[in-house]
């Protein structure tokens, strides 16, 4: 290791000592790593449990509703109330809302290059005609 | 010297000569400012949402032209019964975050019952799974019986496949914390657990919307 490195590491060990880089490690206290602002408090958790009871309720009720109602209305509701237990879940429970972007950015990818990818495969095959 | 080369690679950092003395260096220290195993858990995640979407995806492109013999999704789904399933599922999410909030108070008693209860919730949907495979299969659904046969059983398989991984984490878990080997300073443990769990979770709300509640053609 030549003398230029050893003074580099040498002046990068004492920034990340004293937190210089923005990415100190160590969270504030009652927080775990990757956390920005605390988790919700249990009592938060049961109102959501009993919000995705209700949606749960009534997306279910809905998949039994009959008549003149087109079916392309039944799938939008089920699909609207999916789509919002999923992200409640993933916002509280996941913790998402609380927790450092990035971890949101990753996820968020995962799931958009999944419905690119497979909405091109499914509209190849004419699945939504 | 082993002190500089360490961190000039980029690997944590040390404040003393000796490396493996208590506190002498923050372990967990990365570039991100995150713990690299958090990081890894929410990309595995990522990666699994393009696996399940590869599986429901060819359930939606074989849905209504089914190709075989064997009864179709009007002959067999119990809409009531996996409604429970998947209540109890649900259910599951909430005693597992309770138990991330235990542990991040310290309360080990409670860490062990919610984790034990988030055990045994996910037991009792798979379960239920069990029960609904061996009533398709009494019905004449197999897994090569037809185009739905395949794509259903391999869906919600691999979903209960994650599931009982999950449960045997748990488990290992619950055995850890009762041994006294699971301190509030590892609470990161439970909450990475709990982000495969929750997305077990989310993925089956998916799964239950689009295969048992999406009206089926022609019904």
């Amino acid at each position: 290791m030549s003398e230029g490195t050893l003074e580099r590491a040498e002046e990068d060990l004492r920034a990340v000592e004293h937190g210089e880089f923005g990415h100190a490690m160590e969270p504030a206290p009652g927080l775990l790593p990757g956390e920005l602002r605390p988790h919700p408090s249990p009592f938060k958790y049961v109102v959501i449990a009993v919000v995705l009871c209700v949606v749960t309720a009534a997306e279910v009720a809905v998949s039994y509703l009959e008549g003149d109602i087109p079916d392309g209305l039944i799938i939008t509701l089920l699909m609207i109330m999916a789509i919002m237990k999923f992200w409640t879940v993933a916002a509280w429970y996941m913790h998402l809302q609380t927790d450092k972007p990035i971890f949101r950015r990753f996820f968020v990818l995962g799931i958009v290059a999944a419905v690119i990818l497979y909405t091109i495969v499914l509209a190849t095959f004419h699945v939504f005609a | 010297m082993a002190t500089i080369e360490q961190t000039a690679a980029g690997s944590t950092p040390a404040t003393t000569g000796d490396d493996h003395a208590a506190g002498a260096h923050d372990p967990h220290a990365t570039s991100t400012g995150v713990t690299h195993t958090k990081l890894a858990m929410w990309i595995f995640l990522a990666s699994d949402c393009l696996f399940f979407g590869a599986f429901i995806s060819a359930y939606m492109l074989y849905r209504g032209r089914n190709v075989g013999s064997g009864p179709t999704q009007r002959d067999l789904f119990d809409i009531p019964f996996t409604s429970a399933t998947s209540f109890i599922l649900l259910m599951s999410s909430l005693t597992m975050v309770l138990a991330l909030a235990a542990i991040q108070r310290g309360d080990h008693r409670r860490v062990r019952i919610w984790l034990l209860a988030t055990a045994l919730l996910g037991a009792t949907f798979i379960g239920g799974q069990v029960f609904e495979f061996t009533e398709f299969t009494r019905e004449g659904l197999h897994v090569d019986t037809s185009l739905f046969g395949s794509t259903f059983f391999l869906l919600t398989g691999f979903h209960g496949a994650h599931v009982t991984i999950g449960i045997i984490w748990l488990l290992s878990l619950w055995g850890m914390s009762s041994r006294g080997r699971l301190p509030q300073a590892k609470a990161e443990s439970v909450e990475i657990a709990g982000l495969y769990w929750h997305f077990v979770d989310v993925v089956w709300i998916v799964i239950f919307t689009i295969i048992y509640l999406v009206p089926q053609p022609g019904s």
